[in-house]
């Protein structure tokens, strides 16, 4: 997982570059400003990753690694199948097209996609 | 060998209708997206048709303007959001897990809920044509004011607003599922430099999808709150500016069209080595090309606005030549792929071939238009429309063509007829260029963009007349590809893991696989884990 | 079959940016044509003869691959200088110039505003110029002599393009857009929105008559009495 780091980092550092060289060559504020943010926001996950991998050791990351090594390993749980995402998503629409429509489909959208999110929750315990 | 997650074992595949609905296996939602998305194309050809048809003659009324206005803004949209970015989603989630070894993505439910926000925002999108006022009119760019609501007072506006963000939430989304899934679940032995170079793809799409969809979804919010909540964001009368609204759309649209390509480029480095018989040349020049064509087209964004007046053009028009560098390296590597090998002319080489050949016609005349020079004239003219057809339909259209014949036995078990596809591909390709070739000299001669009539001067006539006889060849050729899944889904014979003798780790399965993956992963240790399987011996151990 | 290619320049500005067009295309037809020739090539010459074929399973040749980012790196950097040059003496705009008019589209039409002069052309509101109803609106030009374009828009996002003048500004609600235009060739040219602005964005056409300084004067002179 080095290359997550490595790919955050040298992104971040890139953005920086062009959003400097940017306002410099062009003095244009939104410009400046969206490459700017951009660098702002590759820097954070790049954070996040420099602390994640200090402890990751990923049998993936090993060259030399066997199958025998990941045999009767569990390294997650899921469902399946689950009837949430459709709903989830059929909330969300909701909420958007209520923003246009009309507000009472708005308002049931959202309460739905509280339910959902707390099932969402419920369901990977 | 046993699954690296818990897994229910489950009964023989149910089929029915609710098993699709509750789905969360990647293999389904891949499938799910790609006939969606196939869809989308299948409506945004018809809408072309039309308005290859209307174009067909000078003077032609067999739309009205303002019908016309929709049919492009329908077809753009449908093209980019609805069916060439979610094709190549589709098939990320389809291949990834597989290509890795690993059995499922990071997070199968956000999977499922990705697609279905693209299914619900397309019909969104979509549904403005039954409103009073029709849909979208403005294009697929919306520019302001001609999207504000004095201006397009109909709800399909605010209806495309709607859409193409849920569209947004369901791309980033996915984004998020590819990244955690490549770089934490890889089988044992498989490290991130042996990975194929169309998950290395996947991972450079989704960078570029972090980093451009978020500039999209504040625009259409800012949109939004102007039509709806009162703002100014983009009238000048009040303060605000026009010219923003292009700076957060480009700032989004051309990271946007390397998230159109860059799978493809992909899947070409996927079919080529195969029907060489070689690894693919120079593994780490792609991975490092497609990072570089990534962070260089996020500085980008203004070659789009070259003659607002509003901006930089130097600036833009380097990084912009930059771009070509890249690019041309990933051309240079592919064809040496091809160089001393033993080469066959199978359905999917033959479309690789193809994308091969167009896709450079469309990277010159990007590099022209590169030039503000140049792009004075060529901008919003037919030049520019030939300009993104030639990579978008000669290249993205053709890898996607390239790809389902290619991947269409590991998803179903069947090959599609050869023959037929032989014949699509011709088709398709001579249909392709007889359509947008014209194109280039209609835009010289003054012919501007999104005009649903034009005089008859020079050789307007005779040139859009050619175009548009193009355009239905092309149409034979997309209909003899549906007879071919007919025809296929009957009669075909099924087929082992691996038809065509090829080299990543998705051909070390059944076809189609097993709902967990794999029963039994062969040892990774080059970039071709099944090549080096036939190599040894055939048996794993 | 003759192949039609650009008008013939009909600016100062438009010759400068004809020598780049010919460049460029030159240039990217050779590429195309090497590129095409080596994939033709290896495709005749590599197909596969024998279903056993086994090639040579070579994957790098480092001083290749850095030879092949190199040179298009300097070959982009030679054509962006061109480019660049080209771009900057069509954009720059003259101490003085002899002619100055305010152009401001509307939809869906054009409107002439010479300063001192005549003002051309109709307004929001008024019929569609460009159709068989109207006549499109002449913008006329003194031969040889600078004119100053100052471009703007009352509604929305339009495009001034006079394709004989390999050119075209963008004129935007909230900001004026200049740029300077010297003909140096006689005749009537089209013009056309080239940025989508709704219903009537394809007819919204006018025209550019280039005539000689006398016959300009006296236009003017005409013009403005009317």
């Amino acid at each position: 997982m080095t290359i997550g780091r490595r790919l955050f980092i040298s992104s971040g550092v890139f953005a920086v570059a062009i959003a400097v060289g940017y306002w410099l060559v062009a003095h244009e504020i939104t410009g400046t400003f969206l490459l700017g943010f951009l660098a702002f926001a590759l820097s954070v996950i790049a954070g996040y990753m420099i602390v994640a991998e200090r402890k990751a050791d990923l049998w993936g990351d090993r060259g030399d690694a066997t199958m025998a090594e990941a045999a009767n390993q569990v390294i997650g749980t899921y469902s399946i199948r689950s009837p949430l995402p459709f709903w989830s998503a059929l909330a969300i629409t909701s909420i958007a097209l209520g923003l246009v429509i009309s507000p009472t489909l708005a308002v049931l959208g959202f309460l739905a996609a509280l339910g959902l999110g707390a099932a969402f929750i419920v369901q990977s315990r | 060998m046993s699954a690296l997650a818990e897994s229910r074992v489950s009964p023989a595949a149910r089929s029915d209708l609710l098993s699709w609905i509750t789905t969360t296996d990647h293999k389904r939602i891949g499938i799910l997206y790609l006939s969606t998305s196939l869809v989308y194309f299948a409506v945004a050809g018809a809408l072309a048709l039309a308005i290859r048809t209307q174009l067909a003659r000078p003077g032609n009324t067999l739309v009205t303007p303002h019908t016309y206005a929709q049919l492009f803004t329908l077809h753009g949209t449908a093209m980019i959001f609805l069916f060439v970015a979610p094709f190549a989603l589709g098939l990320a989630n389809f291949l990834i897990p597989l290509q890795i070894g690993a059995p499922d993505m990071a997070f199968p439910r956000l999977n499922a809920t990705s697609y279905w926000l693209f299914l619900f925002g397309g019909l969104v999108v979509f549904s403005g044509a039954a409103t009073n006022e029709g849909a979208a009119a403005a294009g697929w760019t919306s520019y302001v004011p001609l999207s504000a609501i004095k201006v397009s007072t109909g709800l399909g506006q605010d209806l495309w607003i709607v859409g193409v963000f849920l569209v947004s939430v369901a791309t980033i989304l996915t984004a998020v599922n590819f990244v955690t899934t490549i770089f934490i679940y890889r089988a044992p032995g498989m490290t991130m430099w042996r990975i194929p170079i169309f998950t290395w793809e996947m991972v450079a799409t989704s960078l570029l999808i972090f980093m451009a969809f978020p500039s999209l979804a504040a625009d259409l919010l800012l949109l939004f709150v102007d039509r709806r909540l009162g703002g100014h964001a983009f009238d000048p009368a009040a303060g605000g500016n026009v010219v923003l609204w292009q700076h957060l759309f480009w700032f989004f649209g051309h990271p946007e069209v390397y998230v159109m390509i860059l799978p493809y480029f992909g899947v070409i480095s996927e079919i080529v080595p195969v029907f060489s018989r070689k690894p693919i040349f120079g593994y780490t020049g792609l991975v490092l090309a497609a990072f570089a064509i990534a962070g260089l087209s996020m500085g980008v964004w203004a070659h789009h606005m070259f003659t607002t007046g509003a901006v930089n053009n130097p600036f833009f028009s380097f990084l912009s030549f930059l771009i070509a560098v890249p690019t041309g390296v990933k051309f240079f590597n592919w064809i040496a792929t091809m160089w001393r090998g033993s080469i066959s002319f199978e359905t999917p080489m033959l479309f690789a071939i193809g994308f091969l050949l167009n896709f450079l016609l469309g990277g010159v005349t990007g590099v022209m238009i590169a030039s503000p020079a140049v792009d004075y004239m060529a901008h919003d003219s037919y030049f520019v429309v030939a300009h993104f057809h030639y990579v978008l339909g000669g290249g993205s259209l053709f890898a996607i063509f390239a790809a389902l014949f290619f991947w269409w036995p590991k998803m179903f078990g069947v090959k599609l007829d050869e023959t037929l596809g032989k014949w699509c591909f011709w088709l398709l390709f001579v249909g392709f260029n007889v359509t947008f070739l014209p194109m280039h000299l209609m835009g010289l001669e003054g012919m501007p963009r999104r005009v649903f009539t034009y005089p008859d001067t020079g050789r307007l006539a005779e040139l859009n007349a050619i175009a548009t006889f193009g355009s239905y060849v092309m149409l034979a050729g997309v209909a003899l590809f549906v007879w071919n899944v007919v025809l296929s889904t009957a009669r075909g014979e099924p087929v082992g893991d691996d038809p065509w003798g090829a080299n990543s780790l998705e051909w070390a399965t059944s076809s189609p696989p097993p709902e967990h993956n794999f029963d039994r992963i062969p040892p990774i240790r080059s970039e071709r884990p099944v090549y080096d399987l036939r190599r040894s011996g055939g048996r794993a151990p | 079959m003759r192949v039609q290619t650009l008008p013939a320049a009909a600016t100062k500005q438009a010759s400068i940016l004809a020598g780049d067009w010919l460049l460029f295309a030159v240039s990217g037809l050779l590429v195309a044509l090497l590129v095409w020739g080596l994939i033709g090539f290896a495709l005749a010459r590599w197909r596969r003869t024998r279903a056993s074929d086994e090639p040579p399973q070579f994957r790098n040749n480092y001083p290749l691959e850095i030879a092949w980012t190199a040179v298009p790196l300097i070959f982009v950097c030679v054509l962006f200088f061109f480019g660049y040059r080209a771009e900057a003496s069509v954009d720059a705009l003259g101490a003085r110039p002899d002619v100055v008019v305010h152009v401001d589209a509307y939809r869906w039409g054009w409107q002439f505003r010479y300063e001192g002069g005549p003002v051309v052309g109709g307004s929001a509101g008024s019929p569609v110029l460009g159709s068989a109803a109207a006549p499109p609106p002449q913008l006329v030009l003194p031969l040889g002599e600078t004119t100053r374009i100052e471009l703007t828009s009352s509604d929305v996002t339009h495009s001034f393009w006079v394709p004989d003048f390999y050119f075209k500004r963008d004129a935007i609600p909230g900001q004026v857009s200049s740029f300077d235009l010297q003909p140096d060739r006689l005749g009537i040219f089209p013009g056309r929105c080239a940025q989508f602005c709704g219903l009537d964005h394809a007819l919204m056409t006018f025209t550019v008559r280039v005539v000689a300084p006398a016959r300009f004067a006296v236009w003017r002179r005409e013009a403005g009495a009317r």
